[in-house]
C-alpha cells in the first residue's frame, strides 16, 4: 500500500509538473522557393507569449514591444540571437543568413502570433534544403513546430520537435 | 498516588489512541476494499463497451520524420499523446485522426496548398493503418468500430479540422469522403470562407455560416459526413443545425456554464444540439474544463526573481541559461493546479442533466492541447470509466457517453445520405 501511494504520489508530481504551461505548443515555419521568382521566403510564425518567456523571460512583458511604435531598438537583435541557436535553414548545404526583411503581429491576447519574415535571392535551383526548427524547446518539453515547404508547385509537411529537430530534404 | 494515576493516565490515552488506530485503519482497510471492488468493476466496463475518442491530432505526429505509430513513446519525453500501444494499454478501442492544416491566405494558391497537404496527411493515415493491419483498421462506417473490436483491432477513423483545405471548391468534399473523412470540422480558429470561429480576433465575417458554408454542409449531408462544429462561433452552431437535414456533433467541446470560455457550449445551444439528436464529445483540454486558479506563491516568487535579474541583453549564454533554470526550478516548486477527472465529471454531469445521457460523448484532443491530471495520454482514458462509476453511471450510461451516442449519430447521417442520394435518382 506504501509502495502504491508512493507510485500514486510521483505519477501526480509528474503529470502536475508537465501541466505547467499552456496547453498546446506550437510555431509554425513556412518555407517557399519559387524558381520563377528565384526566391526563397522564410516565414515563421510564433506565439508573442512565447517570444517574450523566451528572451524576457516574462510571456506577458512589453519591454521590447515587437511591431508597436515604441518597439524597443534591441528586439531585432536579441530575437535574432534566439533564432540563430535555435533555428537555421541550408540552401545547397549552405547556412542561410537570418536577417529580418519584415515582421508583424496578428491576433489578440494569449493568441497574439509574431510574424517574421526572411526573403532571399535564390538563382541556382535547389537541390537541398535542411531545416532546423527547435524555437522554444528550451521552454516547454512539448513544444511542436510544423514546418510548411512549398517549392513551386510541391507542398510537404514536417513536425519538427525537441527530440527530432533536424531534417533534411532533397529535391 | 498521583504517580501512579499518571501511569494510569498514560497507559489510558496509549490504549485509546491504539484503538482509534485500529478502528481508523480497519475503515480505511475497507474504503480500499470497496474502491479496489469499484475500480475492478469500472475496468470490467470499460473492456465490455466501444471506447471511442472521436478528436486526436496525431496526424501532426505523423508529419515528423521517424515517428512511428506502432513504437511506444513516452508522453514525458516529447509531449506525444496517442500511439497504437498506448491505445490498447487504455483500451481505446477507436479513434478519429483529425488531419488539421494551419489556415493561410484564403486565396487560390493557399486553398490548393491547404488541400495538398491535407490530402497528404489523409495518406499518412491510410499507410499507417495498412503498416500496422494487425493492430488497427481503416474504419469506414459506423458498424466497423464494433467489427474490428471483435477482431481485437483498433478502428482508425479520420476527421479534418477546419474546412479550409475544402477553400471554395465544393467538389473536395466529394474527394475527401472517398479518402475516407468522416467529419469536417468546419471552422478552426479564425475565420474561413465556409463559418465564422468563435475566437478570430475579427469577430464574425458571415455571421455564422457562409452561403458557400451551407453549400458544403448539405454536400456533407448527402455524402454521409458528420457536420462539426466545435469551434465554431454560436451563430455558426444556430446555422449549422438548422441548415444540416442530418444531426450534428462537436468534436471536441464542454459546457460553458461550468467552464466559461467561447469555444464551450451554452446550455440553450446543449438542449438544442438534444433536440437535434447530435452530441458534444467532451474534451480533455484544462482551459475548457476549469478556470485556472490563481497560483499566487508562484506569481511572488517570480516577481522576486526577476526583480533581481540583470537586464536580459546584458546578459552572457551563461547566464541566461543560469536564469531559465531558476524559472524552471521556481514552475516546478509552484505547479499551476491541474485540471482533474473531477472536472470531467462535472461537465459530463452537467451535460447529461441539460441535454441527456445520449448526447454526450468523448473527444480528448490528445496531440492538440488535451490531456490532464489522470487522463494525461491514450493508456489513461480508463479512469475516465472509472470517474463515471463513482459517480453512479450505469453501465448502460457508460457505453453510450463512450460511443454508443457517436455511433447512433453516425448511424443517422449515413441514413439522411442515402435518402437524399435515392430522392436525387428517382
Amino acid at each position: 500500500m506504501i509502495m502504491l501511494r508512493l507510485f500514486v504520489f510521483i505519477i501526480l508530481c509528474w503529470t502536475t509538473n508537465s501541466l505547467k504551461a499552456h496547453p498546446l505548443k506550437l510555431s509554425l515555419c513556412e518555407i517557399e522557393y519559387s524558381s520563377k521568382k528565384q526566391k526563397l521566403t522564410i516565414n515563421l510564425k510564433l506565439f508573442l507569449t512565447d517570444v517574450n518567456e523566451a528572451i524576457v523571460f516574462d510571456p506577458n512583458s512589453n519591454e521590447l514591444a515587437f511591431c508597436q511604435p515604441n518597439e524597443s531598438a534591441k528586439a531585432n537583435q536579441l530575437l535574432l540571437n534566439y533564432l540563430n541557436r535555435f533555428f537555421y535553414v541550408k540552401v545547397n548545404n549552405t547556412l542561410v543568413e537570418l536577417k529580418i526583411k519584415n515582421k508583424n503581429l496578428k491576433g489578440e491576447g494569449d493568441n497574439t502570433a509574431l510574424w517574421v519574415y526572411f526573403e532571399y535571392n535564390q538563382s541556382t535551383p535547389l537541390k537541398s534544403l535542411e531545416v532546423k526548427n527547435a524555437v522554444f524547446t528550451d521552454l516547454f518539453f512539448d513544444q511542436n513546430n510544423i514546418v510548411y515547404v512549398h517549392v513551386d508547385e510541391k507542398s510537404k509537411s514536417l513536425m519538427l520537435d525537441k527530440k527530432k529537430s533536424v531534417h533534411e530534404l532533397k529535391f | 498516588m498521583c504517580k501512579l494515576n499518571s501511569n494510569y493516565l498514560v497507559i489510558l490515552v496509549i490504549t485509546f489512541l491504539l484503538v482509534s488506530c485500529k478502528k481508523s485503519s480497519e475503515t480505511t482497510n475497507a474504503n480500499a476494499d470497496k474502491d479496489k471492488e469499484l475500480i475492478q468493476k469500472a475496468l470490467e466496463i470499460h473492456s465490455r463497451v466501444l471506447t471511442l475518442d472521436t478528436h486526436a491530432d496525431t496526424p501532426l505526429r505523423m508529419i515528423q520524420p521517424g515517428f512511428d505509430l506502432s513504437e511506444k513513446h513516452d508522453p514525458k519525453e516529447t509531449g506525444s499523446k496517442v500511439d497504437y500501444p498506448r491505445m490498447k494499454e487504455g483500451g481505446l478501442d477507436g479513434i478519429f485522426f483529425a488531419t488539421f492544416v494551419a489556415q493561410d491566405i484564403r486565396d487560390d494558391d493557399g486553398h490548393g496548398r491547404a488541400k495538398n497537404l491535407c490530402l497528404q496527411m489523409i495518406d499518412s493515415i491510410i499507410t499507417s493503418t495498412k503498416r500496422n493491419a494487425d493492430e488497427v483498421g481503416l474504419a469506414l462506417n459506423p458498424d466497423d468500430a464494433y467489427s474490428l473490436e471483435k477482431q481485437g483491432k483498433r478502428a482508425i477513423y479520420i476527421g479534418i479540422e477546419n474546412g479550409y483545405p475544402v477553400g471554395n471548391d465544393i467538389s473536395n468534399v466529394g474527394l475527401y469522403f472517398e479518402k475516407g473523412v468522416r467529419y469536417i470540422t468546419l471552422v478552426h480558429s479564425a475565420n474561413n470562407d465556409l463559418a465564422d470561429s468563435a475566437t478570430d480576433p475579427n469577430g464574425p465575417e458571415h455571421d455564422g455560416l457562409s452561403d458557400f458554408g451551407s453549400e458544403v454542409v448539405k454536400e456533407m449531408n448527402r455524402l454521409g459526413i458528420m457536420v462539426d462544429v466545435s469551434h465554431g462561433s454560436d451563430s455558426l452552431f444556430y446555422d449549422a443545425i438548422s441548415v444540416s437535414k442530418a444531426p450534428i456533433i462537436a468534436s471536441h467541446s464542454n459546457a460553458r456554464v461550468v467552464t466559461k470560455h467561447d469555444r464551450n457550449m451554452s446550455d440553450e445551444m446543449l438542449k438544442l444540439m438534444a433536440e437535434n439528436g447530435g452530441v458534444v464529445q467532451l474534451t480533455m483540454l484544462a482551459d475548457y474544463l476549469r478556470q485556472a486558479p490563481p497560483n499566487k506563491e508562484r506569481d511572488s516568487a517570480v516577481a522576486a526573481l526577476r526583480a533581481n535579474m540583470k537586464p536580459f541583453g546584458q546578459m552572457t549564454l551563461e547566464e541566461q541559461t543560469a536564469a531559465r533554470k531558476a524559472f524552471e526550478e521556481l514552475n516546478t516548486k509552484y505547479p499551476a493546479p491541474p485540471a482533474t477527472l473531477k472536472h470531467v465529471g462535472d461537465h459530463i454531469d452537467h451535460i447529461v442533466k441539460v441535454a441527456g445521457i445520449d448526447h454526450v460523448g468523448i473527444g480528448c484532443d490528445f496531440d492538440g492541447g488535451g490531456g490532464i491530471e489522470g487522463v494525461f495520454d491514450a493508456s489513461e482514458v480508463m479512469n475516465i470509466t472509472i470517474e463515471l462509476v463513482r459517480r453512479g453511471y450505469t453501465e448502460e450510461e457508460i457505453e453510450k457517453i463512450w460511443g454508443g451516442n457517436l455511433i447512433r449519430v453516425f448511424k443517422e447521417v449515413q441514413e439522411v445520405a442515402k435518402k437524399i442520394q435515392a430522392e436525387e435518382t428517382t
